[in-house]
This record gives structure tokens, sequence and C-alpha cells, in this order.
């Protein structure tokens, strides 16, 4: 271990040569302890916030704000400790650190964070939270954006903003006041009242400014043709969806055409203050609420056949039957309730029946093509339907995957194009009559007859009902054959497994945290999640239907319709707490980590957006402060570096900082392997050293010179001036940062292990090689592809691969980077050999085979 | 069988929101106070068999709520739930009588079980 004791002063005169400012170096190590500890503690603080996601704890905003508090005093101080150990050369840091943390605080606050005086919102742009901002109808299709076999047409919203902005501009807050006041003193008729503010505003301007914006957007979705385009332009009130239910008192107005995107603009506002509107206002008696209207507009798609979709008849919602209502056109014929609409009472369990069906006389009467016509699966009883059977299906599809995600029954706008394509164009909650909360007795019933398959195993993910078909997760599958609403049953959690977990009605896995990736996944997306079951891949079969309630900790066989319904109708959502959307406005700016790669120009302190993008930083420049104080080798040996003993052709210089090497080393410079105490470190030796590993395959001989070099490191100019000039390994007990310059490439592994799989975590980066760059693609899409099936999460960027894996148990962790050592052993000069794309396969092939477990199971 | 009754007192309402539907669901009868005043009102008029309240708080606090709720129902067992957990108020929570010591954040099942227990443990001294 190195020792601080008396060589310390005769190291400090060595080392500060002229240097007044310089850190001694021997102190270096000790800052960069306290760096890491601190790195740590904020790893563990976030992947706690994290795990609080899943609804399975009850915290309050105390936990929030000291939490918060924690982690700003851990980054605060390790840009601190950065600093001191470069001579303030990231002291840009600290205003970056206070910048966020002032955002933290406004969020803590309760004020709504609204970026600068944006009036107009792409659906993409909208945050969580918005919602006052842009309208529920708006925000609830940015919600499901990223849902997989959901399509939403182009959109934007004008805001709250834009409202206000109007209403200024045209001095009418207060002549709306003293109109409405009338109303309240019942001196006028709702009616009249109504039609002289819908007048003046009507007779408005939109300000010039909102107006050049609205057009500018309306052209963006358009993609340059407005011409050519139309638009739907919808009321997306405030409070509309929420407790209070305006639905359908607000107007919308389909079709509309570029010329009059601005003045349906003013039409829909001024509905905000129709008849109907006022009367609801004054009958519920919130007339005084502050009224705004928000806007919607869409691109229009061009309704082949257009409808509403309710999730579930909400007059008889113990059916589990859902209603389905469509003509062809636009729409407007199912929501204003004009004939010629069609009428499905379906069942909701897979597969759809067609219970009942109802066709009016519709205006038009097309010859239907196809054949599989829904009536035919209802019997075939009618001649003309505008919907096929795989139109229903999938419309059911799609409701369903909404309602997983909502949570509640729904109202879905929708309609399919002249291609087929079906698309979603709103969804609210349906207000389904509040009915008696199931008791106790009751849902015991409903479990009752059904057989406990495990109960109590593992840790909740995420808290709901789900039930469905197992699915049991193999390498090699097609994931594409992942059934809708299936129950995923998985040994491990490797992030491939992440495109299908938005289909998926629960998950279940045998290892994993509530930290880790699929976790994390499966919340974004409100799966519910049990992980480290140990069990369930071995007592769950493929195919069995299964219901699996995480907010018990039980998997029952067969699918309990009761309890789904329970969850849908009566279970009170945890998401709906002000205290989880605040946790999760709070972790989008803590948690995410956009600095991955060091050698970005984006990687300065204010490209720092949250504060583990600060950890990453810190922790980063630490570590190369620390490696670049020595020039080569012999300056690392001299500093109490030692120099591994190894029968492979690498000059590897480690360096402890604390518990990395046994405590026997004498004072020479050589160790051998088996003197490294460091946990990480002895792993990755492990798989570097293993036979074979180090490859041996015979090099073409015109290279062979070449190749003589690449056992030697390279210098700095190749790499970038942040490598180390020799191959180094920094060493504590349970942390390893192994940098090799080898050849022209470069690999590094950053690696923290331990107990706790919270402050687990590996990241690995290899970049360069001695080839042009197609071989060196070559070779990064093959480590890319060994390290994906291996559980990593991958990114990828020409011959750069960075790999990551975080929150496994340290088992797993081990034999991660057993592998990772195999790895680098076996990609070392594997470019030169890649002549074309088929090598890649057959290496990989060629290196699953030497690797004796492919996969890391513990 | 009367049901169990389960008094929830906790400042931040969101503790007495979330707890309520899962006891319910485990067939007690639950009132949720987010003041200890009005909390104190009620217990006056009823011995709750379980208490389950938080330390710091306006007025009286958590540990004078349960001195005074073991003056006036000895019977009913108390569990502490507080952010603000320390060996020190675990110890004085547990001497005046709490029935069980909890630190915020915890899981439901966590609370769950401690309430279960809590009612055998209300159960058996009934019977006694």
């Amino acid at each position: 271990m190195f020792s601080f004791g008396t060589a310390r002063a005769a190291l400090k005169s060595l080392f500060t040569r002229g240097k007044e400012n310089q850190v001694p170096f021997s102190d270096l190590f000790v800052w960069f302890q306290d760096i890491l500890k601190k790195n740590n503690a904020a790893m563990e603080l976030i992947a706690d916030m994290g795990g609080k996601m899943g609804g399975e704890f009850i915290f309050d905003k105390k936990y929030l704000s000291d939490s918060v508090k924690q982690l700003e005093e851990l980054v605060r101080g390790s840009a601190y400790d950065l600093n001191y150990i470069t001579d303030n050369q990231y002291l840009e840091l600290y205003g970056v650190i206070e910048e966020l943390a002032k955002n933290l605080g406004i969020e803590l606050s309760g004020k709504l964070v609204i970026h600068g005086a944006k009036r107009i919102y792409d659906l993409s742009e909208i945050e969580d939270g918005m919602e006052d901002l842009v309208g529920y109808k708006t925000y609830n299709l940015s919600r499901i954006l990223h849902l997989s076999g959901v399509h939403v047409p182009e959109s934007f919203a004008v805001t709250v903003g834009g409202f206000r902005d109007y209403m200024a501009y045209n001095n009418l807050f207060e002549k709306i006041e003293n109109t409405i006041e009338e109303c309240r003193n019942e001196r006028r008729s709702v009616e009249s009242v109504s039609n002289s503010i819908r007048l003046m505003i009507l007779g408005g301007e939109i300000p010039p400014e909102l107006r050049r914006q609205i057009l500018a957007a309306a052209e963006r979705i358009s993609h340059g043709t407005p011409g050519s385009c139309s638009f739907a332009v919808r009321s997306s009130g405030v409070g509309e969806d929420g407790d209070l239910s305006f639905a359908g008192l607000h107007d919308s107005f389909l079709d509309v055409p570029f010329n009059e995107v601005l003045s349906n603009y003013k039409k829909v506002l001024a509905s905000l203050y129709n008849q109907a509107s006022l009367e609801y206002r004054l009958r519920m008696n919130i007339l005084s609420l502050e009224m705004a209207m928000p806007v919607l507009y869409q691109k229009m798609i061009p309704g082949h056949v257009s409808g509403v979709l309710f999730t579930l008849d909400p007059n008889r919602p113990e059916r589990s039957e859902s209603l389905l209502s469509g003509s062809r056109g636009l729409g407007e014929v199912v929501v204003e309730g004009k004939e010629g609409v069609e009428t499905f009472r379906i069942s909701r369990s897979t597969p759809y029946t067609i219970l009942e069906q109802q066709v009016q006389a519709t205006p038009h009467v097309p010859v239907p093509s196809e054949k599989d016509l829904a009536q035919e699966a209802a019997g075939g009883s009618n001649a003309e339907s505008c919907l096929t059977w795989k139109e229903v299906s999938a419309i059911m599809d799609a409701g369903q995957i909404l309602e997983r995600y909502f949570k509640r029954p729904l109202d879905v706008e929708w309609s399919i194009d002249e291609g087929g394509q079906l698309w979603i164009l709103q969804a609210r909650q349906i207000h389904v009559p509040r009915q008696r909360r199931m008791q106790h007795t009751e849902l015991k019933g409903a479990t009752k007859g059904h057989r406990v398959l495990f109960k109590d195993q593992g840790m909740i993910a995420y808290r709901g009902i789900g039930a469905g078909p197992v699915w049991i997760a193999e390498d090699g599958q097609d994931l594409n054959n992942f059934p809708r609403g299936g129950v995923l049953v998985s040994h491990y959690a490797p992030p491939r497994l992440a495109k299908v977990i938005p289909r998926a009605g629960a998950i279940i896995t045998d290892l994993g945290a509530v930290t880790g990736h699929m976790a994390t996944v499966a919340r974004e997306f409100r799966v519910p999640t049990i992980v480290g079951t140990d069990v369930a891949t071995q007592l769950l079969a493929a195919g069995q239907e299964v219901t699996v309630d995480t907010e018990r900790n039980v998997v029952y066989e067969g699918l309990i319709q009761e309890l789904i319904r329970h969850q849908l109708l009566d279970a009170p959502s945890f998401e709906m707490t002000r205290e989880f959307q605040l946790l999760r406005r709070l972790l989008k700016k803590i948690a995410p980590l956009s600095l991955t790669d060091p050698d970005d120009p984006g990687f300065v302190p204010k490209g720092c957006q949250t504060f583990h993008d600060v950890m990453r930083f810190v922790h980063e420049k630490a570590f190369r402060a620390l490696v670049q104080a020595g020039k080569d080798s012999r300056s690392f040996l001299r500093r109490g570096g030692k120099r591994l003993k190894s029968h492979l052709p690498l000059d590897l210089v480690l360096i402890d900082i604390g518990g990395g090497l046994a405590e026997d080393v004498d004072k020479g410079i050589y160790v051998d392997p088996d003197q490294i105490t460091s946990i990480p470190m002895k792993a990755i030796w492990q798989g570097l050293s293993s036979p074979d590993s180090w490859n041996t395959e015979p090099i073409p001989v015109d290279l062979k010179g070449l190749m003589s070099s690449l056992t030697r490191t390279q210098s700095a100019e190749v790499l970038g001036n942040a490598v180390p000039s020799v191959n180094l390994a920094v060493l504590g007990s349970n942390y390893v940062n192994l940098s090799l310059p080898l050849g022209y490439h470069f690999t590094a592994v950053d690696a923290a292990i331990g107990s706790s799989p919270e402050n687990n975590t590996i990241s690995f980066r290899f970049v360069g090689g001695v080839t042009d760059i197609t071989r060196r693609s070559r070779r990064a899409i093959l480590l890319a592809t060994i390290l994906e099936k291996a559980g990593f999460k991958i990114k990828m960027n020409g011959d750069l691969v960075i790999a990551r894996a975080i929150n496994l148990s340290e088992a797993l962790m081990m034999d991660q980077l057993l592998l990772i050592g195999k790895l680098i052993g076996f990609a070392r000069q594997l470019d030169v050999l890649l002549k074309n794309d088929e090598d890649v396969d057959y290496y990989v092939q060629k290196f699953w085979d030497q690797a004796e477990k492919p996969v890391a199971r513990s | 069988m009367e049901k169990t009754t389960v008094c929830i007192l906790d400042d931040e309402a969101i503790v007495g929101d979330r707890l309520k539907p899962e006891l319910e669901d485990d067939g007690y009868d639950v009132e949720v106070f987010t003041d200890s005043a009005s909390a104190l009102a009620r217990v006056n008029e009823t011995c709750f068999d379980i208490f389950i309240t938080d330390l710091k708080m306006e007025g009286i606090d958590g540990m004078g709520f349960l001195e005074r709720v073991k003056e006036k129902c000895p019977d009913s067992e108390v569990i502490v739930i507080t952010g603000y957990a320390t060996m020190e108020t675990a110890r004085e929570s547990l001497i005046k009588g709490a029935y069980d010591f909890i630190a915020k954040p915890f899981r439901i099942g966590e609370i769950r079980a401690a309430v279960k227990k809590a009612k055998k443990k209300a159960r058996r001294r009934h019977q006694a």
C-alpha cells in the first residue's frame, strides 16, 4: 500500500519543483479518494431517489428536500476538491452547480419552472408537470408519444401564456370580468353574456409575435408544404380531464386550411366562454376560477375511418367490455353523434370478441373490398361496416396500451388513414361513476380459487396489477414476437429487453435491483415489476396465463379480472400525488447522464445538465489530473507505483490509492498478480490473463513490423492529450481505473464494485485502431455486439464504443469485469483481421466459444 | 367480528392519503388526521385500536400525542413514524410506550406488517 509516511516530504519536494500551486502527488491520492467517496455517496442517493419512483415507498416532501440538500453538498464538495487539485482550472463548475441547485429549489418551492417566455411547444418538448401550461389534452398526448405501437399526429401547443398574451394585447381581461359580473348578478342571461364575450374575443387581434410563431410552427409540422396540409385546432383547456370535466364543452375545429389557422385560434379561445361552458361553471360554482385556454394544433390525418373508443363501458364497468364507435371520414360524425355511426360492444380480453354491433344507415355506401370485415367476425349480420376486423383489433390493442399506461379507463379519439395506419388523436380519462371501493373481503374473494404461484419474492420496482401470458426471455429470440400485454419473465435484465417493456403487462426477473436499468425503464412505462425473485424462470412456464399483483407481491395462476378492474377503477394512483410528481421532476434534473464521452467537445462544465453530469465530470477530470501527474512509467514508479509481473507483453503500472494491493507488498517495484486485492482489478486481471484471451492469431507478414509496436504505448498526439502515456491502473479496494493506451487504440475501464449494488458501476471505453475507419468501426461493432449480449448498455460512434453496467450485484459485476478482461485481450489487434463485415460474426462467435461462460450469470 | 380501527396522524397529507386505502384493503377501519389537535379531539371520543403518528408536528408533537394516547387509551398500540429518526428519539418513544418505531420513507409492506403485529398484540391484550 502506498505509504504517506516519511517519504511524503521527499516526494513533495521532488514533484513540486518550480510549481508553487501544484498539489503534492501524494496528496492527490487522498483528494482523489475523497472525490470517489463523494461520487459513490451521490450515486447512492440518486439511486435511492430513483427507487422511490416505483410506488412501494411512502415518502414526504421532507425526504425530497433532505435528499436534494445532501446531494448539493456532495456535488459542491467534489467540485471544490477538483479545483483544489487542479489549481482552480474548473471554477466555472461552481456557477453551473448553483444554477442547477437554483432550479431544484424552484421545483421544491412548488413554482412551475417555465422556460423563458416560450409560447409554443412541440409535443416532444413537453415535460412532466407542464399540464397547466399546455392543457390536459396536449399533455396526455405528449405522455404517450414514446409508447411503441401508438402513433400521434405531429402537433404543437400554444400555451396558457399565449392565451394571456392575446387577452392582454386586446385589453380583454377587465372587459370580460365586468361582463361576467353581470352574469353572476343575474342581470343578464348566460346566453347573452356568452355571446358578448365571444364577440369580444373573436374581434381581437393576435399579437404579432404570437402570430408569427403560430404560423412558423404550423409550417414546421406541415414540412414546408402548408398549402397542401390541413390542421385540427383543438381546445386543450386547463382542468379538462382533471377533476372537473369540461369534456366536449369547448370547441375543436377539423380540416382547417393553413390560411385559417389564425382565425381558428380565436374561435377556440372564444369557445372558452360559450354558453354550455359558462353554465357548467355557474353550476359548479367556479365562475371566478381563472379561465385559460391552451390550444392544440394537430396535423390533420386524412381519415378514412375515425371514431371513439371507450376502453371500458362506463355504464357497465363490471362487464369488462369496450365500446367502439366509428364512421367514415374525419370523425365529426361520431363525436357529434350524427347518423352513420357504427357501434360495437367488444369483450376486452383477447382475442377480442364482438358481442354486439349496431350499424346505422350510413350516408355513403361504399362497397367493402376486404373479406375479413368486422361483421363477419360478429356473425355476418350486416352488409357494410366501416371497420375491418383487423382494424377493430388494432384499435383495441392501442386502447389497452394507453389504458395500461394511464391506469384508468379512457376515451380515445382515433383515426385510420388511407394507408391503414391507426392514429391516436386524443386520450382522456373516462369518469366512471364513482362506485363503492371494493371491500377487503371482496378482494380476498376475487383471488380465491386462484393458485398462488409464488409470493413475497424479490423487490417491487413498480406497483400495480398486470396480467397476461408468460413470455420467458432467452438469447436469440425475436423480440417482435413478444405478445402485447404479455408478462415478461427473465433471468436477468439485459438492456435489449427494454424494447419490449412498453408492450409488457408485467415484468418479473430472477436477478436485478430496483435501481437497475430495467426497473428504471419499467417505471418510465408504468409496468408493474418485481425484480430479484430468484425463482420466476423456474416456476413460470411460457404461455401460462398469470396475474401479477405487485401491490401485494403475489403471482397468481390465471387471469383475475376482478383484480385488474379494481386497479383500473378504484385503486388510488400514487402517481397522481404531488410528492411523486415532484420527485419525478427533480429526478429529471438530477439523474440523467448526458456527459458520457470525455473527448466530446461538450464535455465541459457548461455541458453539465444534471448533478449526475457534474459528478461524472469531476470524476473524470480528477482522474486525469492524477494520471497526468506522471510523464512515463518511471515517474509513476518513483512515486510509489508498482510494476505488475506478468507473462503478458503488457507493461502495467499499478497505483494503490488504498486497499488495492496486499499489505505485504515490499519496497521493490514489482508486484505479483496475486498481490492485487482490489476486487474489480482482480476480476479484470483474471479475464485478461486467462488462457486464450491474449489473442495470438497469426498476423499477416506485411503487417508484422507494425504489429511489433502494438504492445507499446502510443503517443498522446494520436489519442488526445488526456490519455496517460503508460498502461496504468489506479486501484482501491473496491475501485479500479484502468487505462491501456495499447497500440493505436485506447481502452479504459472504470469500475466500482462492492456489496451494495447501488454503488456498483462499470464503464468501459474503447476507441481508435491502426487501420482505416471502416475496419476500426468493425471492431467497434464486434465489441458492442459482445458487450450488449453480455448485458451492457452501449453507445457507439464510429470507432468509439462506450459500455455501461450499473447496480448489479457484486457477483454479476465480477462476471462482467471478467468478460471485459477477456475481451480486451481478444480484441487487441482484431481491427487488422476484420477485413469484411462477415468477419465480425465469425470473431463474435469465436469469442463466445473461447469464453466458457458466455453470458454473465451468477 | 368488529373491524380493527386505525388512526393515522401526520401533518404531511401524503402519508394518510396513501396509507388509508392500503390499510382499508387489509380490512381495517381507518381515519386520517393532519393536525394533532383534531386527532386528540377524536381520541377523547373514542379509542382506536392502533395509532400511527408522526413525531415532528406543529402544536402538540408526536411525542406529546403518544403520551396522551397512552394515558387515555392504555390498551391501544402506537406506531411512531418519523423522518428524523435517531436512536435517541427511537428510545424515547419506546420508553413512552410506543409499540414500534419506523423511519421515513418506509415501504408500504413494512408498515402493513407492523400494523398486523400491533393488531395481534392488541387482540391478545383484550383477551387477557
